[in-house]
């Protein structure tokens, strides 16, 4: 089998990952509701884990609000800052972890900057806008379906001219970008811990720059007399028990990361890209690719795209098509319709199975007649 | 030893402060919170040698590390509270 689909999630993890995942399960009791071995040990080990997120993101361990996914968080977050009616500004490449929830609120939503790997576009729309008036904004730092990387600094950077607060969502680029908390301030930032940070599914982050409105509400380990959530980070955001073994995972996962550097994996990620770019192309494939862009590539051809994917499956090939839950980005890219096949890279991707997967493709392409 | 004490609202700040505390070279170690010390609940504290209370929380308000009260032990064994 070979994996191209870390878009989805990242899938093998390092060896690291299941240790700690095993370690916490054989050591590990409920962090902060007791004083005994057990709960301190997960208490240690969670703490840990904030600790690493902290020196990856540049923020503080408390802001780091554990959630069990990159959704979890976007939505926390965006029912903080969005009302009923608020004007919100996104581009024109989110993911629907994004709009769900903006459209389940009743935000006036305000699509800026369609043209894909253009920071131009994207710059000039986002700011005028902005300067048209918005009550926040909500923006990926790279596109799930494309792999364009949003210049998300200087986004962040016209955010805090005009003072709309905004979150930023991680998702593709967390572990792969370096994406610092203090040099964006962003008011959340939201991502998983599953895809570039090499955690486990059922994981994610939410860095908090302000106190979210939580998502559920119970027991936290802390002023439990207290009927109302606690009004400190990261207890106010954190009810209920923790997922410490995916936490633990997660811990490690950023290890790796840390250990390895956030631009040394984009590199490579792209160079692995460009690698696919070219070898696509040569067959006259027709491949969504420009500058601003990571280990994530959509192409498309006569066929559907469904059906490719399902006849690449067949010959041992992961990837993803369809419309990626991203229509936005779709409808922006044009392809909507018909969808893309899309391949994504990431850790243990090497260029052999690039080179696998380039040559399979005309066989893969004629076998669909016969599906 | 005179046994002082620093309590604080939940495990990650009690937790960070150890931390800084240990950097500093001052010895602690982070037990729950007596239940008559914490009208809320559910509280994490530091126990330190009371001669480095001082110290400690110079540390932790450096830190930006929040804490609650203060406590250190008496002739008799029980513990009062102290302003700092």
């Amino acid at each position: 089998m070979i994996y191209l689909d870390h878009g989805a999630t990242s899938f093998y993890k390092p060896h690291s990952v299941h240790q700690a995942v095993q370690r916490a399960l054989l050591t590990c009791g409920n962090p902060g509701r007791g004083g005994y071995g057990a709960s301190m040990a997960a208490a240690r080990m969670v703490l840990q884990c904030r600790q690493r997120v902290a020196e990856l993101f540049d923020c503080q361990p408390e802001q780091v609000v554990i959630t069990s996914s990159c959704t979890h968080g976007l939505n926390m977050a965006i029912q903080t800052l969005v009302k009923p009616g608020s004007r919100v500004v996104i581009s024109g490449f989110e993911h629907n972890a994004v709009t769900r929830p903006l459209y389940a609120l009743g935000a006036k939503v305000i699509v800026a900057g369609r043209k894909l790997f253009d920071w131009q576009d994207t710059l000039e729309q986002f700011e005028k806008a902005l300067r048209a008036g918005a009550d926040a904004a909500v923006f990926t730092c790279m596109s799930n379906v494309f792999g364009y990387i949003l210049p998300v600094e200087q986004m962040a950077e016209l955010c805090h001219r005009y003072r709309v607060p905004f979150i930023l969502d991680g998702a593709q680029g967390a572990g792969k970008m370096m994406l610092k908390w203090s040099r964006m301030k962003p008011a959340f930032m939201a991502m998983p811990g599953h895809k570039g940070l090499l955690g486990p599914q059922g994981t994610g982050v939410l860095i908090c720059g302000i106190l979210p409105r939580p998502l559920i509400y119970g027991g936290t380990g802390s002023v439990s007399r207290q009927q109302q959530m606690p009004d400190f980070l990261p207890d106010g955001a954190e009810a209920g028990t923790l997922n410490v073994p995916g936490i633990a995972g997660l811990s490690a996962g950023i290890a790796w990361v840390l250990k390895r550097g956030e631009q040394s994996i984009l590199d490579r990620e792209t160079q692995l890209a460009g690698q696919l770019i070219t070898g696509l192309k040569k067959q006259g494939i027709a491949v969504f690719a420009g500058e601003h862009q990571g280990g994530t590539v959509s192409f498309t051809t006569d066929e559907d795209c469904e059906v490719l994917a399902q006849v690449l499956a067949q010959g041992g090939f992961c990837v993803r098509a369809g419309l990626h839950c991203a229509p936005l980005a779709h409808e922006s890219a044009g392809t909507l319709r018909q969808g893309t096949v899309r391949v994504s890279v990431g850790y243990g991707t090497e260029s052999g199975h690039i080179r696998s997967l380039v040559s399979a493709m005309p066989k893969a392409i004629k076998n669909c007649k016969k599906f | 030893m005179r046994a002082c004490l620093i309590t604080f609202r939940s495990v990650t700040p009690a937790q960070r402060g150890e931390l800084v505390l240990r950097r500093a070279g001052i010895d602690c170690n982070i037990r729950r919170t007596a239940r008559w010390m914490e009208e809320q609940g559910c509280g994490y504290s530091l126990h330190l040698n009371c001669k480095d209370m001082y110290r400690a929380v110079e540390q932790l308000r450096t830190r930006g590390i929040p804490y609650r009260r203060f406590y250190r032990s008496t002739e008799d064994g029980t513990l009062e509270e102290m302003a700092l």
